[in-house]
């Protein structure tokens, strides 16, 4: 491990931190504009219908509502809000406006009006008559029920099977199965979703979007709306938090076409019970495991069959499923692994990306499986996965690629020590009211999405006058510190602090073309853009020195802002010299740009211990103790790394314990905000320990690999597994709110209170 | 758009004026925390708003001989710390100091979530306990004094005429010789509404060693918050032992049986009852803790 | 309705529905677009201010319930333009991700230590319950709270102070054939910084 780092590897708060603490930056739902209109969407209340008609007489007769759109005055062309580029392969299923309504939440209308106030007053005045279909709210009625379509081509959405290696010889091993039921869930980002498009009298229109993906979210709109993509500007605004909730473009089309329409600047800003019905949730999956297994221990086989429910559009619920098949062999080694998913359509909110991207669904359900075999074989759980788990440079046998400097056993062994897992699972649970148990996961992410499609990035960056720096990159900032980590590799590699460099968001006008922030490739493939962009203009730097020191490039050293001659380093020029004497007489100005193309995809690791305490007379669990530990590579900022975990497993603890978005018989959900949607606040929220390993062994910018997502996907079932070890008992119904857990304790004791 | 007005009287004459005017679609607003989000849904815009902060002389914890009296707008911050709470009603204090959040309890008044009538309400599960009279005024000038018991009538509804307000609580004084405390179950340890709430209060002869006035409330499991009469007579005369705290609990299942049968949660909240009751009889403090046992 | 509220200072004549909300009055008509909504129902904290003192949830009060009464938002905090101390510990803490909570941790965190300038970490976490975060899982933020108190806390390891651009040409003039160190005078390179990060 490396130790002459000057800037990689330390702690640096978020670069626009000064901004934030004195409430002065302006995020997407502070946006205001002059003579800036407001939109307020009409949303299904019922769960499955045709819209017959849309009176809206009363509503434009409201003072100061300039009009209002349904599916009667709207483009009926379909698009895909998860599309990045023209020609992805996408499911095509959605418009501006249902005529079709699949879901309470689904957008029927839109007013737009002088104030916020008139709008929500205009879209009560609204009239819709609706025909009512049968609501089809499980999948397992959705595939029933084919007389009842969702969407035309069925309500199976898609469906595939994954499966490397072949059967070996089971007999005499131990059969165990499992069915692990994760929740919808909201990803309660605090900032709402929001939107500002500004249309222009000539057509064109400018896009302030707070979504993940900027180069998408004009893809989808230009192609909606028949523009030219160089007429459609999209900016990425500052953010308030997404956690995948806002990968899509949930409310960009709809506010580009009314700005469109109107020709004004339009603003449409969600509050907190649209976020939960109106957006997009982390899809609810079902997956039933079935290990075979050698009595010592070693995994032989391991079948799976998942039904993930999309809800009522497709969203990017294909591809989400297909990374959920792709999880288990980047985390164990299996002579034969065989993976059925199927994604049903469903009459319940549309369910989309989601932070980790089906892992923490799925290695939820292997985990706790897990613990179900480690029990069965009468092995240790930490036994137990270091016998099976993949070691460094496998080969993932499902993608045929190398899992890269895979240090999950690491991650287990020194983080069992760390926590003391032996003693801790030795001591007795207690029989009386509170209950203390102890449980382990693994998990397992990727870095990019080389091996799905040409992932790549691109990047410029420039040398101002003054020896100040300029990165012109997509970013796109949801507030983990995607930006700081562009600024310190690309001042590690020129040498000089961060603070000299500034780095910009996405603007499609200004920045070159990058997917987004997603699918855990920023630090690992967008950092490494900007370390090879960096290394570029340091090049340029030093050719610019040699000429104006009249030495040979070998001869120079850069150091601290400084060129110098290596032996005689009197004679020097500092990098503001350099720019302004370039500028004058050697290269106009001093500039890189690259392409970066990622070549390999590694797996990012975590392995996470929790202690909790169960009351067994009120069902609440406190998560008493926490350890977390990261197969990071390297840490580039190395307080948001452990940030990043502290927050993930805020997130994890309540996807274990506290949140679900469930609906009842007529499909709607009875959470519609915060008091009924219970997240973990700070009195419940444990002192956790974060313990990161970095071995720098993949291609990432200086070793680094990705943290946010991989962080969050071992802590549910990390939760469960001490849940279930404190109580004996085998929950796997997420998340083990209280009721649940009543139920299985009476259970149980056979019924007695 | 029609817009609400807001009238802020400053004393009461000024406020029995503004009641006298109020129709069917006035709301009194005490705190806000609930009134303010309600307003803003579709078909619930008042006509006009009595602002209540402004009256002289509605916030108030007073020792009047042995009573005590609470004025309706008293914060549930200042019910927390207010000295005569604690000593002389303390399940009171400790309701008070488990209403929402620090945000919430300084601006929430006592008076406001009694008249919201959420069955949730931890003020009135400590307040039926404490026998508590409430205290109206109306639009022609008149006081009346009902127990509290009377005014609350279900799930978001109050015999409140609508021009009448509530301006205080008042009830015996606990003295040296009473406990109480005050027990709710969440869905999180903090910032919950209630799933369940007890409020206990005894007279306790530590010669005798018996359980005397026995007075327990319970919040969340019915309509409104209300005494339990066959709970309360199953501890009355007890000693102050473990063997109590276990007829309380199971006292306690069978209250909730007998107030939400066939409720979808009464599986969850028969059982935790039986936690609500010893946290509650633990917080009394006149034994050692006990806990529940399981086979 | 006309109204005169006192904000961060400031007396503010503002004309607004009688029953506009605190928060639409600071962010729509004052501009101060620091105090967040996250919730509009007094769940969330994002939209925390102190009035007289105590902390609220500006999006279930009205603006007259303000009336006669000191309001201060996170724009208050820094007085001339100085970050307080409390802003100070969350920026070295590395308490802030996406930012949306932190006016509303800021001013919660304020109001308690006004009332209790030592607090523990349990009464920090209890202050707080009323502000989510959904990014740092609070213990950064707690952290904060406890170094702004004055109590030890553990610092978060910061890189090394950036150094100054340098002053002078250090290069000899472009004219000049080959380079004659002693007639451009000498390099100025930048001070060697003294001690370890």
């Amino acid at each position: 491990m490396s130790d002459d780092l000057r800037y990689v590897g330390k702690s640096y708060p978020v670069h626009d931190v000064a901004q934030k603490v004195t409430g002065e930056l302006i995020y997407g739902s502070d946006l205001n504009f002059p003579g800036m209109l407001y939109a307020k969407l009409l949303l299904s209340p019922i769960a499955h219908g045709m819209v017959r008609s849309v009176d809206s007489s009363r509503a434009e007769a409201l003072p100061g509502v300039l009009k209002v759109f349904s599916h009667l005055n709207s483009p009926a062309d379909t698009y895909c809000r998860a599309r990045l580029y023209p020609g992805q392969e996408c499911a095509i299923d959605e418009t501006l406006f249902s005529e079709h309504v699949r879901f309470v939440g689904d957008r029927v209308a839109a007013v737009v009006a002088i104030s916020q106030a008139i709008a929500e007053a205009a879209v009560a005045l609204i009239e819709v008559d609706y025909e009512e279909l049968p609501a089809l709210l499980t999948t397992k009625q959705a595939l029933e029920r084919s007389d009842v379509l969702i969407h035309a081509d069925g309500n199976l959405l898609f469906e595939m099977q994954i499966e490397s290696g072949e059967r070996p010889d089971i007999s005499g091993a131990v059969l165990v199965s499992s069915t692990t039921a994760t929740p919808r869930v909201h990803h309660a980002a605090l900032e709402p979703h929001v939107c500002v498009a500004q249309g222009h009298s000539t057509g064109g229109m400018t896009v302030w979007t707070t979504s993940q993906g900027a180069y998408g979210v004009r893809t989808v709109i230009a192609d909606l709306l028949g523009l030219e993509y160089h007429k459609v500007r999209v900016i990425k605004a500052p953010m308030g938090g997404s956690f995948g909730g806002k990968t899509e473009f949930i409310v960009e089309p709809v506010t580009a076409f009314l700005a469109h329409e109107t020709r004004r600047t339009v603003k449409l800003l969600f509050d907190r019970e649209e976020c939960i019905r109106a957006t997009m949730v982390r899809p609810a999956t079902e997956t039933t495991i079935r290990t075979a297994c050698a009595p010592d221990g070693q995994l032989l086989e391991l079948e799976a069959t998942t039904t993930l429910d999309s809800g009522g559009y497709a969203s990017s619920t294909p591809d989400y499923a297909d990374h959920m098949c792709k999880k288990v062999t980047k985390l164990y080694r299996l002579p034969h692994y065989d993976h059925r998913c199927q994604v049903v359509y469903t009459n319940t909110p549309v369910a989309g990306a989601a932070r980790g991207w089906g892992a923490p669904e799925m290695i939820t359900a292997v985990e706790i499986h897990l613990a179900k075999v480690a029990k069965r074989l009468r092995i240790d759980p930490v036994e137990l996965r270091l016998k099976n788990l993949v070691q460094p440079f496998d080969i993932d046998p499902v993608t045929d690629m190398s899992l890269g400097d895979a240090r999950v056993a690491e991650c287990l062994e020194r983080g069992a020590a760390a926590f003391d897992w032996t003693a801790r699972r030795a001591r007795a649970t207690g029989k009386g009211r509170y209950r203390r148990g102890v449980g382990v996961a693994c998990g397992a992410h990727k870095n990019g999405q080389f091996g799905s499609f040409a992932e790549a990035s691109n990047m410029a960056l420039k040398m101002n006058e003054d020896g100040t720096f300029e990165l012109s990159a997509s970013l796109h900032e949801p507030g983990c510190g995607v930006v700081t980590v562009m600024k310190i590799i690309v001042a590690e590699v020129l040498g000089v602090h961060p603070d000299l460099i500034a780095a910009s968001e996405a603007d499609t006008s200004a920045t070159p073309f990058d997917y987004g922030t997603f699918g855990s490739r920023m630090t690992y493939v967008v950092g490494a853009c900007a370390q090879a962009t960096a290394t570029e203009l340091k090049a340029s730097i030093l050719a610019a020195a040699a000429e104006i020191l009249e030495t040979p490039l070998e001869e120079l050293v850069a150091r601290e802002g400084v060129v110098y001659v290596a032996g005689d380093e009197r004679r020097s020029v500092a990098f503001r010299d350099i720019a302004r004497l370039s500028h004058m007489k050697h290269v106009p100005a001093i500039q890189a740009a690259t392409t970066y193309y990622a070549t390999s995809n590694p797996g990012s690791y975590s392995v996470q211990f929790a202690e909790v305490e169960v009351d067994c007379a009120t069902g609440l669990t406190a998560v008493t103790d926490f350890l977390a530990v990261g197969d990071v590579g390297r840490a580039i900022n190395r307080g948001m790394v452990k940030a990043q975990f502290q927050g993930a497993v805020q997130m994890g603890i309540g996807y274990a314990l506290y949140e679900h978005v469930d609906v009842d018989e007529a499909g709607r959900s009875g959470v519609d905000g915060f008091k009924n949607y219970h997240m973990v606040n700070a009195p419940d929220m444990p002192d956790i320990d974060v313990l990161i390993v970095e071995h720098e062994g993949d291609d990432g910018p200086f070793g680094a690999k990705s943290v946010g997502e991989v962080a969050m996907v071992p802590t549910a079932a990390a939760v469960v597994n001490a849940v279930n070890n404190a109580l004996g008992t085998e929950l796997s119904d997420l998340p083990l709110i209280p009721d649940r857990i009543i139920a299985a304790l009476a259970a149980n004791e056979g019924g007695e209170a | 758009m029609s817009t609400t007005d807001v009238v802020a009287p400053a004393t009461t004459d000024e406020l029995v004026a503004a009641l006298s005017l109020a129709t069917a679609r006035t709301r009194l607003l005490a705190g806000g925390t609930d009134l303010v989000n309600d307003i803003r849904r579709p078909g619930r815009q008042p006509d006009r708003l009595i602002d209540l902060s402004h009256v002289a002389g509605l916030s108030y914890v007073r020792l009047d001989g042995d009573t005590l009296h609470v004025g309706a707008m008293t914060t549930f911050t200042e019910l927390q710390s207010d000295p005569l709470v604690h000593e002389h009603a303390f399940c009171l204090e400790r309701a008070a100091s488990q209403v929402g959040s620090t945000q919430i309890r300084n601006v929430a008044t006592i008076g406001g979530n009694i008249a919201n009538a959420s069955p949730c309400a931890d003020g009135a599960t400590a307040l039926v306990a404490l026998s508590a009279d409430v205290t109206t005024l109306d639009g022609s000038g008149r006081r009346a004094t009902q127990p509290l018991r009377d005014l609350l009538l279900g799930s978001g509804r109050t015999a409140l005429a609508h021009d009448e307000a509530i301006i205080e609580f008042s009830f015996a004084a606990l003295g040296d010789e009473h406990r109480s405390a005050f027990a709710k179950i969440g869905w999180r340890t903090a910032v919950s509404v209630a799933r369940l709430s007890m409020a206990l209060v005894v007279r306790f002869d530590p010669v005798a060693e018996a359980l005397s006035e026995v007075r327990v409330g319970l919040g969340a499991v019915g309509e409104t918050a209300f005494r339990d009469a066959i709970l309360e007579g199953l501890l009355e005369g007890r000693p102050a032992d473990e063997e109590s705290a276990r007829v309380l609990a199971e006292g306690c299942a069978d209250a909730v049986r007998r107030s939400i049968p066939g409720r979808y949660s009464l599986p969850y909240k028969e059982r935790a009852a039986v936690g609500l009751a010893y946290d509650a009889w633990n917080a009394l403090r006149i034994c050692l803790p006990c806990e529940p046992a399981w086979g | 309705m006309e109204l005169l509220l006192k904000v961060n200072g400031t007396a503010w004549e503002i004309s607004a529905r009688p029953t506009a909300r605190l928060i639409d009055v600071l962010r729509n008509q004052m501009g101060l677009t620091g105090t967040k909504e996250g919730c509009g129902e007094g769940e969330c904290g994002a939209c925390t201010v102190i009035v007289d003192g105590k902390a609220v949830n500006s999006c279930v009060m009205l603006a007259v319930q303000a009336l006669g009464k000191e309001v201060l938002t996170v724009e208050g905090l820094a007085a001339s333009g100085e970050l307080d101390t409390l802003q100070q510990k969350f920026v070295e803490q590395g308490a802030v991700q996406c930012g949306f909570c932190t006016p509303g941790m800021l001013m919660s965190a304020k109001a308690l230590l006004m009332a209790n300038p030592l607090p523990s970490d349990q009464d920090i976490r209890k202050a707080l319950a009323g502000n989510l975060c959904r990014c740092t899982g609070y213990k950064t933020i707690v952290a904060a709270v406890r170094a702004a108190s004055g109590q030890e806390t553990a610092a978060m390891e910061v890189p090394a102070e950036k150094e100054e651009l340098l002053a002078d040409l250090s290069v000899p003039g472009l004219a000049a054939p080959a380079p004659d160190v002693d007639a451009a005078g000498p390099a100025s390179a930048p001070p060697r910084r003294e001690g370890g990060e």
